[in-house]
């Protein structure tokens, strides 16, 4: 077996709980452990507040760790994120360059990919105009749109899988399902037990910051509803 | 990676000015009438309603307020770029020093406008194109180099202490007065005198009128001296930005 994409050994991140002299400090990650292979599928379960969206930021590379330790292969990483630093004033156009560069594209990049994001996003001649006029649905199809044109070699998901009204929803379904299969090493944080046996092939349970379990999805998935019993399945 | 944030502060720079232009209705003009509006008060108040009796008082106020405005709305803006920016900050990975440093690149660019404009009324008044002008070029750098390094330091420090944001405009504004920007240093008593020429931006803007109004080359070991300092300022400043950039992420929202 080769060298794991990325290991987490006894990670903790604590954050500062108030802007203000001597404010306590909490620990949204207690102790978390994970190894990633490549082309693996991880779905990350546990209760709201448990740390989850800290760990998909943490393996982002945006929060470093505290105390423990994360050594990662040179890959890319990426929080597949919508609509990150849109402005309101500037055209649909300009919001996908803007945004393809903070999400770590090269202009040239952008640039090559902005006919496949302006057909994606099906805003026709909106996509020239400034996004205030846009409908919240146009929004988020933009923004889909542009986060589908990174592709980074990790790509990590917080509960999103579609976006959209109803049409569009089936299509970025679609699009993000086929990336997900297509070799992509994902690692997806839900609450629901459906999309994380849909998507997943391993799971991580984690609780109050710290990593339970790791192992099989349906082996997680039991010891995780057999410690709560009251969680209903999605 | 280097190239690819210089093209994102470009660009960003660039959605800064559109945004900014397409906010207001009368857009880029906005971008010579502010100043213009702000240059109108104190020739009212020091020109006309106090009497200012120096010779050449209206290039002398002129050129001060340019040059010193650019520097102030370099670091008002850049000073709460960092902060402003936080919610974007937790959730892409990119160099905070970024953000300071747009606001900056935008403000300079406006800041050529405004210079355009000092010129033609400077030539209007009849203090011609000399060979000093050259000189600008030195003073205009480090001018940038040293508002660049003032706004990083505040930008650095504001997430942490926000409350800074209650002192930078008194801070700014108590500058101003100690820049020799509406007063000539002349009428400062000597003993204050070299205290006041301590000042970066009282040497740039005693520069820029030399060179402006009586074609003058600048005091180059003052020059020189000041150049040192903004760039020893703007090191340690960039250094600031990126010993603290892990701890920006874990300030609470």
């Amino acid at each position: 077996m080769t060298a794991p994409v990325i290991a987490m050994e006894n990670v903790g991140i604590a954050f500062n709980a108030q802007v203000r002299i001597g404010a306590p400090r909490f620990w949204a990650l207690e102790d978390v452990s994970l190894t990633l292979n490549r082309g693996e599928r991880l779905g990350v379960i546990g209760r709201n507040g448990a740390g989850k969206s800290t760990l998909l930021r943490t393996l982002a590379g945006i929060i470093e760790p505290d105390r423990g330790r994360i050594t990662r292969a040179p890959v890319t990483c990426q929080l597949l994120s919508l609509a990150v630093g849109f402005m309101l004033h500037l055209s649909g156009r300009d919001n996908a360059v803007l945004s393809g560069l903070l999400l770590g594209l090269r202009r040239r990049e952008i640039e090559k990919r902005l006919p496949a994001i302006h057909e994606f996003s099906e805003l026709g001649d909106f996509f020239e105009q400034p996004i205030s006029t846009y409908s919240t649905g146009m929004l988020a199809r933009l923004g889909f749109s542009v986060a589908m044109q990174v592709e980074p070699e990790v790509l990590l998901i917080d509960e999103v899988l579609s976006v959209g009204d109803a049409d569009f929803a089936k299509k970025s379904g679609a699009a993000l399902r086929a990336r997900i299969h297509g070799g992509t090493t994902v690692v997806f944080v839900s609450h629901s037990d459906a999309q994380i046996r849909e998507v997943c092939d391993r799971a991580l349970w984690i609780e109050h910051g710290r990593s339970v379990m790791q192992g099989d999805v349906d082996d997680v998935l039991r010891a995780y509803h057999a410690r709560a019993p009251q969680t209903a399945a999605a | 990676m280097r190239l690819h944030y210089l093209e994102l502060i470009l660009f960003s720079t660039y959605a800064e000015l559109r945004a900014e232009r397409a906010r207001s209705y009368l857009g880029v003009l906005w971008w010579i009438i502010e100043p213009a509006m702000n240059m109108a008060v104190y020739y009212l108040v020091f020109a006309i309603v106090l009497k200012t009796s120096q010779p050449d008082y209206i290039p002398f106020l002129l050129i001060g307020l340019t040059l010193w405005q650019w520097f102030k709305s370099c670091v008002s803006h850049g000073g709460y770029a960092i902060w402003q920016s936080l919610p974007l900050v937790r959730q892409v990975k990119v160099p905070v020093q970024v953000f300071p440093s747009v606001q900056v690149l935008a403000d300079t660019v406006k800041f050529v406008f405004i210079l355009a404009l000092l010129l033609l009324i400077l030539w209007g008044y009849g203090y011609a194109p000399n060979w000093a002008y050259l000189a600008l070029v030195p003073v205009l750098l480090v001018e940038l180099v040293f508002a660049a390094a003032i706004a990083y330091l505040f930008a650095a420090a504001l997430p942490f202490l926000p409350d800074l944001r209650f002192v930078i405009e008194q801070v700014l504004q108590v500058t101003m007065f100690m820049s020799g920007v509406v007063f000539a240093l002349d009428v400062v008593p000597v003993a204050w005198r070299g205290v006041f020429m301590l000042n970066p931006i009282a040497v740039l803007i005693d520069a820029g009128r030399g060179i402006l109004m009586h074609g003058l080359w600048p005091n180059w070991s003052a020059l020189g001296v000041v150049a040192l300092i903004s760039l020893a300022l703007y090191a340690f400043a960039s250094g600031l930005i990126a010993h603290l950039t892990p701890r920006y992420v874990k300030l609470p929202a």
